[in-house]
């Protein structure tokens, strides 16, 4: 290797002929067998759509949830009703743009949109995107976890929390409520998540409960207390995990799922008095797509979900709190009353989500 | 031959001229643009020039080093310090992250030689050094590609004048090589500006938090903050076409073969630096995901064979990508290097600012492109739009190793070859290929890379079902399953090494030698 001269590619054409044609047709042979074989991807792909997209016993599911999470039960949903199902994964607020897209355009491919949290609902609900849910899948769920206008239901919770170090904190020290975040001896030790959805979410709670004024000064006197900002709640988790910060406001199961990855993390989850703010719950939530020909079908698969199987799947399995009348919750956290839960909407939110992105960005939590 | 080239870059062009259509037609309020940008937009220009400046310095050091000295163990080197291009830059700062974590690789090596290791690593400085390090490559590919094929008689010239093997390299290597570093610096700078996941978790706010946070809460702002991106993009583009300077053929046929520059003892030097910014962009990423995958697969969490399907179709879409996008962009090098024409300036420009767009946006603005238009609807998410989605994307990546290519043949040659090969195809083939394989090779290259770990436009326009490593990487780090994430990622950059050695290095080198 070492003898190999390297300062090459000599421009001596005729010397060269021989090898150089072979190389050429190494690589048209490869580009054609890319092609091919890129052709025959896409042909079975196209083909198998066809077979099942077209039939009544097929339903496309847009999910902001990810496989990892929804998989297991989807294909469990499959196997008992023969129903085949087709998933999109990505980002909850991309998916919701696509569909809003699509449906623009008169378009849709979706049938049902899982989203990781409601402010991608309440986005796609405000231009009509969705359509109204049977009453029967309605009457599943305690009104304070599906849409007050009937277009999305909730299918599972995750509890807003505090995780902490527990090598740098005393549980004892952490606060009841999130309003004592606020005080000077949290400066520079709180990890936050201003641009995603369930941090979001939390704030929109905050002032459907409180009110704007006590939200702005909230948000004001964290920004003040040098919070460090996250980009999303796995993101806080490591953080606190390393001792980047001492804790941080999450969504309850990231600490249970970063612990299964790493037992050693010394992180561990801290619960808000119940019926504080900081303590709220926070719905993923399912719709139908308005327009599709595959109501009865996306109906089917929303029951299943709330319905024993899909509930206890998302109780035992992704440490969720389960939504459905008469459902248990997990046995990794701690029960809580449903009457903590607020059904807030967005349209009686003075301008909704995109008010509560504004107080958070005047507060000086964003960028 | 200029039709073709306009019709290309009138393609390009699409979802450019979306984004200013939907800015227009959704008007965001000038106060509320006015208080919201340019914060941003200063900070995200700053981080890129600082960026692309340490790349062209980095990516042209790192190339002269592995190309033109005698460098102990060079070949592997020139695999090597290509490979940091292709973590996603989520991943990668996150991985990068975690070395400073107690029990990480930083974390514990600094702490041997008693620094305490910081608390944070977070803003500027901090996204500066992981974006450098993981986007020299874009530098590094085309200056090597130049460097193959650049004649040495006046290298020579330079010796027999006396002077040095630096004084030969500045004075003239270097005046040579410019456009290949301009290109590949722009490429950097446009990937700075539109990145978003890697300075999102080091905490540095720049434009496309804008576009990213504002895109369901409010569009009109979104679409403005990605039309100041488009603009910003076509400023840096127009600086760097009037800095570049001669883009014409190389008229000098004759060649000799230059010995290897002697580095004797700074070889040392050379070789920690080489040592030095694989660490920083592969070495502790890598460790990283190696401690996550390692835990994974102790207790059988994860496993190899359900990766089997999304890295064999990454492989195939990545390699179909990356040679349709040299074939699509070769029209409009030959142009503007040959017989340079407004129109051909104008196709390149659109296919360059193609990269400045945040990939969401492009996989948004194809989508509604096709949807309404009644013939290409059909076209929705099947796998010709998802490559076609990655050739707008990434054409800028294959057109500056293009025009390298067409560079170095050169037209004397083209010239004279024509009375001994009358056959236009054949002369293609004999005269020209072979001269412009190390540029070819460099341009689809940069595209299969960029495409291996593309993340957005993947996941909204592929067919429905359709996965790839990326997003294999991408759903497991979201939710926190670091073990896949790791897993993953390893088998990534594992086959991101072979494919390179295979179709991008190994034609570039010599092959009689």
């Amino acid at each position: 290797m070492m003898s190999s001269d390297v300062y090459t590619a000599r421009v001596n054409p005729s010397s060269m002929l021989p090898t150089r044609t072979r190389a050429i047709r190494l690589a048209a042979a490869t580009l054609t067998l890319a092609l091919v074989t890129a052709a025959c991807g896409s042909d079975d792909n196209s083909s198998s759509d066809n077979s099942t997209e077209g039939s009544a016993d097929s339903v496309t599911i847009y999910s902001g949830r990810n496989a990892e999470l929804i998989q297991p039960i989807l294909d469990q949903f499959s196997d008992e009703t023969g129903i085949a199902v087709n998933v999109k994964y990505g980002d909850s607020a991309d998916l919701a743009l696509l569909i809003e897209e699509e449906s623009a355009a008169n378009s849709t491919r979706a049938d049902v949109f899982l989203s990781q949290s409601p402010g991608s609902l309440g986005f796609l609900e405000q231009d009509g995107r969705l359509a109204v849910l049977p009453d029967s899948t309605l009457e599943l769920v305690p009104e304070a976890v599906r849409d007050e206008n009937d277009r999305w239901i909730g299918f599972s919770g995750r509890e807003r929390v505090l995780v902490y170090n527990t090598d740098l904190v005393d549980e004892a020290d952490l606060p009841t409520s999130v309003f004592e975040l606020t005080d000077p001896e949290w400066n520079d030790k709180i990890g936050v998540a201003p641009s995603n959805g369930s941090f979001q979410d939390f704030v929109t709670a905050m002032r459907s409960s409180e009110g704007d004024e006590v939200t702005e000064e909230w948000l004001e006197g964290i920004a003040d207390n040098d919070a460090v900002s996250y980009p999303k709640n796995s993101a806080i988790v490591a953080a606190v995990g390393r001792g980047e910060v001492e804790v941080g406001l999450v969504n309850h199961y990231y600490n249970l799922r970063a612990l299964e990855e790493d037992p050693n993390q010394p992180s561990a989850n801290h619960q808000f008095a119940p019926g504080d703010p900081g303590a709220v719950l926070i719905v993923t939530g399912a719709a139908i797509i308005e327009g599709t020909d595959r109501a009865d079908v996306a109906a089917q698969l929303v029951d299943y979900l709330l319905g024993p199987v899909g509930q206890q799947y998302f109780a035992t399995e992704t440490f969720e709190y389960p939504l459905a009348i008469g459902e248990e919750p997990p046995a990794a956290v701690e029960a809580i009353e449903f009457g903590d839960v607020s059904g807030f909407s967005y349209s009686d939110l003075g301008g909704g989500l995109e008010q509560t992105r504004i107080m958070i960005a005047d507060a000086g939590l964003e960028g | 031959m200029r039709l073709l080239s306009l019709a290309i870059g009138a393609v390009f062009a699409g979802p450019a001229v979306f984004v200013v259509w939907r800015t227009l037609r959704l008007g965001a309020a000038l106060p509320e643009t006015l208080s919201e940008i340019p914060a941003p937009l200063w900070r995200t220009v700053q981080l890129a020039v600082l960026v692309s400046t340490t790349t062209a310095v980095l990516g042209t050091g790192l190339a002269w080093l592995t190309m033109r000295t005698n460098l102990p163990l060079r070949r592997l080197w020139r695999v090597i310090l290509v490979l940091p291009l292709v973590l996603p830059s989520f991943v990668g700062a996150a991985a990068f992250i975690a070395g400073l974590a107690p029990g990480g690789v930083i974390h514990d090596s600094l702490e041997l030689v008693g620094i305490s290791p910081p608390r944070r690593f977070r803003g500027l400085g901090a996204s500066w050094l992981v974006l450098s390090a993981f986007t020299y490559p874009y530098v590094l590919l085309p200056v090597m590609a130049r460097l193959v094929s650049l004649r040495s008689s006046l290298d020579e010239s330079g010796r027999l004048l006396g002077f040095t093997a630096t004084q030969v390299f500045i004075r003239i290597t270097l005046p040579q090589l410019k456009p290949a570093i301009l290109g590949g610096s722009l490429l950097v700078f446009l990937y700075t500006v539109s990145e978003f996941g890697a300075v999102q978790l080091l905490g540095y706010d720049t434009l496309t938090r804008v576009i990213y946070s504002t895109r369901q809460t409010n569009r009109a702002l979104s679409f403005a903050a990605a039309t100041v991106l488009l603009i910003l993009a076509l400023g840096i583009v127009a600086l760097e076409r009037s800095r570049r300077g001669v883009v014409a053929p190389d008229d000098r046929a004759e060649t000799t073969t230059a010995p290897a520059v002697k580095l004797r003892w700074r070889a040392v030097p050379a070789f920690v630096a080489c040592a030095l910014v694989a660490a920083i962009g592969l070495v502790v990423p890598l460790l990283s995901l190696g401690t996550w995958a390692r835990r994974g697969l102790v207790d059988g969490r994860v496993s190899l064979s359900e990766l089997a399907d999304p890295a064999l179709s990454t492989a195939t879409v990545a390699v179909t990508a990356a040679v349709l996008a040299v074939l699509v962009v070769l029209p409009i090098a030959i142009g503007s290097i040959r017989r340079p024409h407004p129109i051909s300036h104008v196709s390149s420009v659109s296919v360059v600012v193609g990269f400045a767009i945040p990939g969401l946006v492009i996989a948004l603005s194809l989508a509604v492109l096709t949807l309404n238009t009644p013939i290409f609807n059909r076209f929705y998410q099947t796998m010709g739009l998802l490559v076609l989605a990655y050739i707008i994307h990434f054409g800028s990546q294959a057109l500056a190793g293009t025009e390298t290519a067409v560079r170095a043949v050169p037209s004397g040659l083209r010239e004279s070859s024509k009375l001994l090969e009358p056959r236009t195809i054949r002369r293609a083939l004999r005269i020209d290929m072979p001269l412009m394989r190390p540029g070819l090779a460099a341009a689809g290259g940069l595209v299969m890379l960029s495409t291996l770990k593309e993340l957005p436009i993947t996941l909204l326009l592929s067919p429905i079902g359709f996965s790839t490593l990326a997003t294999e990487i991408w759903a497991s780090y979201e939710e926190g399953f670091y073990a896949a994430t790791g897993l993953a990622s390893l088998v990534l950059v594992a086959m991101s090494a072979v494919l390179t050695w295979i179709l991008v290095l190994r034609p570039s080198e010599a092959v009689s030698s």
